[in-house]
């Protein structure tokens, strides 16, 4: 069997027979979808490592499926630079969720690792597929699994956390099937390159109509204010591994879709509205932050930090700047190990207290130093502190929205940039109010309640995501190679504005200097490497 | 008219609609016989005739399908589109037989009538879908409809039953009954009963004001079969008062016969004519918008899930005419395939009424609680049922909605295919409902402690028709190629090649 095919069907074939096992033997089923999911990463890792210079060399799978109604559809899987590390971050994520969250749940757990494999066969496929009716199939089953992990497995108010979650991502992208159709309808197909050239030929003023069906399919999903309400509730309503790797992965795909299929297909319509989506992104950087603020559930916090970062993916897309939208493909891959790792923590520190309130806590360092370790180090990250991940990805998006061609890039940048100050003042406020000062001294306090620090697996779960914390501060470049060949072609195709550029004026002075002036572009990418 | 005796080759043509009518003649004598011993190999003498008449019909129509003459006899034509209409009421058909006994042995009401009347009610739809001739038509029409009337009365021990049945029957008969007057001005202007021939008189009669009070007439009597607002109000009292395997024959069949008798009366808007056909592609407008606004937002506020999905059946119409307004090829082919997938969803999500033990009263959101993890295999089957009615992809509903959107959207109807997506927006509000029911909620103590006592469900044959029905709705998400290529495709060539 194919490898692409192979890391897209094998986990939903295995999550349904786990669906079939019966109730007793769900710690069996648990151990099974744990191996499983480890073995899909291990052939994944050896696989497709080899290909992280250029992903595109491997093979497509590419048939026609079926051509019902006049519109070839196609089986179309395959990597390129868009998504290759988001792929291997879907990978890596699953039998880690799995291993950090082996003790969270207290029935059915046979079953609730079986749809998360079925999941993962959602997340993989809409990853790859590049055919988007195919796309579509994917992104839309994938919420089925998700709807019981939130429903079934939740907190007190899931079947509303589960009921929003579905009825939300399905209006949108409801709409954008319509458009969909439309496009397709011109082209004869659902390969997005000759939808690009069937929209291409439609008024301008229909084009932007789609686009926006599109951006707003996507929209929901990043999540990007206003359509961010269902988040909060999905997140904190959800089992820790439902959260996890909902920031991990399924918001990823918003700002993937936005990046592989709005933006190509409707060039001219996207950068008409680059500014609303980029002072939409800004809105969301502080108004996520603000909000972030004043939360008193650790878990809403974090959710609310995601609409945040997610923000940044969009400001960094919207800016149409290679150094913006390379930032904006590392904070993708930062926020899905930096926040995964947060609803991580916070699961664990709830298995132990069953609470997440702030004010239940205090004085935890004094109890579980290890985990308050873990717990510093990924808020470190969180907060974007050079050396960590997240410095990286947020410093190239601000680059790139102040550098880029459009007129409102500079005055968004030194907006957005308050975001990451704010960003520093929840989660250390947070961070100050939990894990500093006295232990708790009410009795039925969290902080009494926790006993143990950190086990062995969990400590084993949490080093290769802080060993990725660091790895990606440092050499940010391992993970954005992928990617250069393909932003820069996708961006070039667009006809993106040209960076607008501070030259220093060469000073007479000093004219061994002047010769050094970086070149527009390419060379401004480079300084960073 | 010759009267001349039909051939070999228009016999066998003929067998599909006999062999169901024969039995329903023979079920009623076996019945004769009231000795409590052999009562119970009469019942189960009846099934098997049933099924074995059902089987028969099937192997005739199958054996049709691979000829490339497509026979006639007189007014019937048997047909791609009679033999695709046919398979899909017999297999309908067998489907419900064989949950009905489940059913009636759970609701303790066991009799040989029942069946007898639905299997002529089946040989009244093969008339019905087989024919152009509107007295044929009208034929047809009663024959499937007066069984049913009775059908939905079955439970004579319960008042509403009656009610509900009485309630059809009086709607039926004056849906009948402009039907009819609908014949006879158009017979009187054209003289002719066959439609197919009084079409293609263009000019004066079908600018006639006359000529269009008939057509209107003609179409409130299809319309009411379809149930599609404005004449759906019969159906969801109906569909509650029926036995649970009659309503879903019913949901499935008589709406499946009405759409293919629509689409072979108006195949395609260029078919009436530049006068006509916009006014006709008007009114399947207006009652597309109708239905689907109205059926998905009542279907909201419903308590009962049975009740629920009558509604859902209402609105499965609103697609259906919708792909009518469309009216291309693409289109029609798009709505036989969306039939098939439509009997496979809703009689399995009528069946998991059986499939759960459910009678009487119980069917309400409440009843279902929990139940999709009390039986694992049902629940997964309903989850993948449900999702696909309300059009979730990778399932076979969602293709339904894909092609007709698709030729809606091709053919510049784009508003009223955002109305369509966001009905099946609404729609997933009241199927997540009994989702939630299934698996979202646990069974009140009350509930538990009635589930301990009760006997253990015997509905083996209705959870073998619910699993039928899901993979069903799954090939269809996946093999759609075979289902639209193989069958509904050549149907519609066959018709609009006749024309």
């Amino acid at each position: 069997m194919n490898t692409l095919s192979l890391l897209v069907f094998g986990p939903a074939l295995l999550g349904l027979l786990l669906l079939f096992l019966p109730e007793k033997f769900g710690k069996a089923g648990k151990s099974i979808a744990f191996l499983g999911a480890v073995a899909f990463f291990v052939i994944g890792l050896q696989k497709l490592w080899g290909l992280r210079a250029d992903p595109s060399v491997l093979a497509p799978e590419r048939f026609t499926w079926f051509a019902v109604a006049g519109l070839p559809v196609e089986y179309h899987l395959a990597l390129d630079g868009l998504n290759y590390w988001l792929v291997l971050l879907t990978l890596f994520l699953v039998p880690l969720t799995m291993a950090a969250t082996w003790n969270s749940l207290k029935q059915g757990e046979g079953r609730f690792n079986g749809l998360f494999l079925i999941l993962s066969t959602g997340m993989l496929g809409a990853l790859l597929a590049q055919d988007l009716l195919f796309f579509y199939l994917f992104w839309e089953a994938m919420l089925i699994p998700m709807y019981f992990m939130i429903g079934v497995w939740g907190g007190d108010d899931r079947r509303y956390a589960a009921n929003k979650f579905f009825l939300f991502t399905l209006s949108g992208s409801l709409l954008w099937l319509v458009a969909l159709l439309m496009v397709a309808g011109k082209a004869g197909s659902f390969n997005p390159t000759l939808m690009a050239t069937a929209a291409a030929a439609m008024p301008f003023g229909t084009q932007c109509w789609l686009f926006l069906a599109f951006a707003v399919a996507f929209a929901i999903k990043v999540p990007l204010f206003p359509l961010h309400t269902w988040l909060p509730d999905a997140h904190t309503q959800a089992p820790t591994a439902g959260s996890a790797i909902l920031a991990g992965v399924l918001l990823k795909l918003g700002g993937y879709g936005l990046l592989k299929f709005a933006i190509p297909i409707f060039p001219a319509a996207a950068q008409h509205y680059a500014k609303p989506m980029a002072l939409l992104a800004v809105i969301a950087i502080i108004y996520g932050a603000l909000v972030a603020m004043v939360q008193r559930d650790i878990k809403k916090l974090v959710a609310y930090s995601s609409v945040s970062h997610m923000g940044f993916v969009v400001l960094g897309i919207a800016s149409f700047t290679v150094v913006g939208t390379q930032g904006a493909m590392l904070q993708m891959l930062n926020h899905g190990i930096s926040t995964g790792a947060l609803f991580l923590l916070v699961g664990m520190i709830y298995d132990r207290a069953h609470t997440r309130m702030i004010a239940d806590f205090g004085g935890v360092a004094v109890k579980m130093p290890v985990f308050t370790a873990f717990f510093f180090i990924v808020t470190l990250s969180s907060i974007g502190l050079p050396l960590t991940n997240g410095f990286v990805g947020e410093f190239w998006i601000l680059n790139g929205a102040f550098t880029s061609g459009f007129q409102w890039g500079r005055l968004y940048a030194c907006l957005a940039t308050f975001g990451v100050v704010l960003g520093a003042a929840y989660m250390l406020w947070m961070f100050k109010r939990v894990f500093w000062g006295a232990e708790n001294p009410d009795p039925e306090s969290g902080t009494h309640h926790l006993h143990d620090d950190l086990n062995l697996r969990e400590i084993a779960v949490m080093l290769p995501l802080i060993g990725l914390i660091f790895w990606m501060g440092l050499r940010p470049g391992t993970f954005v190679a992928a990617s250069e060949a393909s932003v820069t072609a996708l961006l070039k195709e667009v006809q993106a504005p040209a960076p607008n550029m501070i030259t220093l004026a060469p000073a007479a002075a000093a004219p061994a200097h002047g010769t050094e002036a970086p070149t527009p572009e390419a060379g401004h990418v480079e300084e960073h490497r | 008219m010759n009267s001349a005796l039909p051939t070999s080759a228009q016999w066998a043509a003929l067998m599909p609609i006999l062999f169901p009518a024969l039995a329903a003649a023979v079920i009623p004598l076996a019945l004769l016989d009231r000795d409590a011993g052999v009562q119970k190999w009469i019942r189960a003498g009846v099934y098997a005739v049933a099924l074995f008449a059902l089987g028969a019909s099937f192997m005739f129509l199958a054996e049709l399908g691979k000829q490339s003459s497509q026979p006639s006899y007189q007014q019937l034509r048997l047909d791609y589109l009679a033999q695709f209409t046919g398979i899909f009421i017999v297999v309908a058909a067998a489907l419900a037989v064989l949950q009905s006994w489940d059913h009636f042995h759970q609701e303790g009401w066991v009799k040989g009538e029942t069946i007898s009347l639905l299997l002529f009610s089946v040989s009244g739809m093969m008339v019905f879908a087989s024919t152009t001739n509107l007295l044929v038509l009208f034929l047809g029409l009663e024959l499937f409809s007066i069984p049913l009337y009775a059908l939905t009365a079955t439970l004579r021990s319960r008042s509403s039953s009656s009610e509900g049945g009485l309630k059809y029957f009086i709607t039926g008969a004056v849906a009948a009954a402009c039907f009819l007057m609908g014949i006879v001005i158009l017979y009187g202007l054209t003289g002719t009963l066959d439609i197919s021939v009084m079409r293609l008189q263009a000019g004066t009669p079908l600018a006639d004001p006359l000529f269009i009070v008939g057509i209107g007439l003609l179409l409130v009597g299809f319309l009411f079969k379809v149930s599609a607002v404005p004449f759906h109000q019969w159906t969801p009292d109906v569909y509650v008062a029926s036995p649970h395997p009659i309503a879903g024959f019913m949901s499935v069949a008589t709406k499946g016969v009405a759409i293919v008798a629509l689409i072979r009366a108006f195949p395609g808007l260029t078919a009436w004519g530049p006068v006509l056909g916009p006014k006709v592609q008007g009114v399947f407008m207006l009652v597309a918008v109708l239905t689907l606004v109205v059926a998905n937002l009542t279907a909201l506020v419903q308590t009962s899930a049975k009740r629920m999905l009558a509604y859902s059946s209402i609105s499965h119409a609103g697609y259906l005419v919708l792909g009518l307004v469309a009216g291309t090829p693409g289109a029609l082919t798009g709505m036989l395939f969306y039939l098939a997938i439509y009997l496979a969803m809703n009689m399995g999500a009528f069946g998991l009424f059986t499939a759960f033990g459910l009678v009487g009263e119980k069917d309400t959101y409440e009843d279902l609680r929990g139940l999709g993890w009390k039986h694992p295999l049902m629940g997964l089957c309903a989850a993948l049922i449900l999702f696909s009615l309300a059009g979730v992809p990778p399932l076979g509903g969602f293709y339904g909605k894909y092609m007709i959107f698709k030729e809606l959207v091709a053919t510049g109807h784009v508003n009223l295919a955002i109305l369509g997506v966001l009905a099946s927006l609404v729609s997933m509000g009241y199927y997540l409902r009994f989702i939630v029911a299934l698996f979202l909620q646990a069974p009140t103590q009350a509930q538990e402690r009635e589930a301990t006592e009760a006997p253990v469900i015997q509905a083996s044959l209705a959870r073998g028709t619910v699993l039928v029905g899901a993979i069903l709705v799954v090939a269809g998400g996946f093999m759609q190629t075979v289902l639209v290529d193989g069958f509904a495709h050549r149907a519609i060539q066959g018709l609009l090649g006749l024309r």
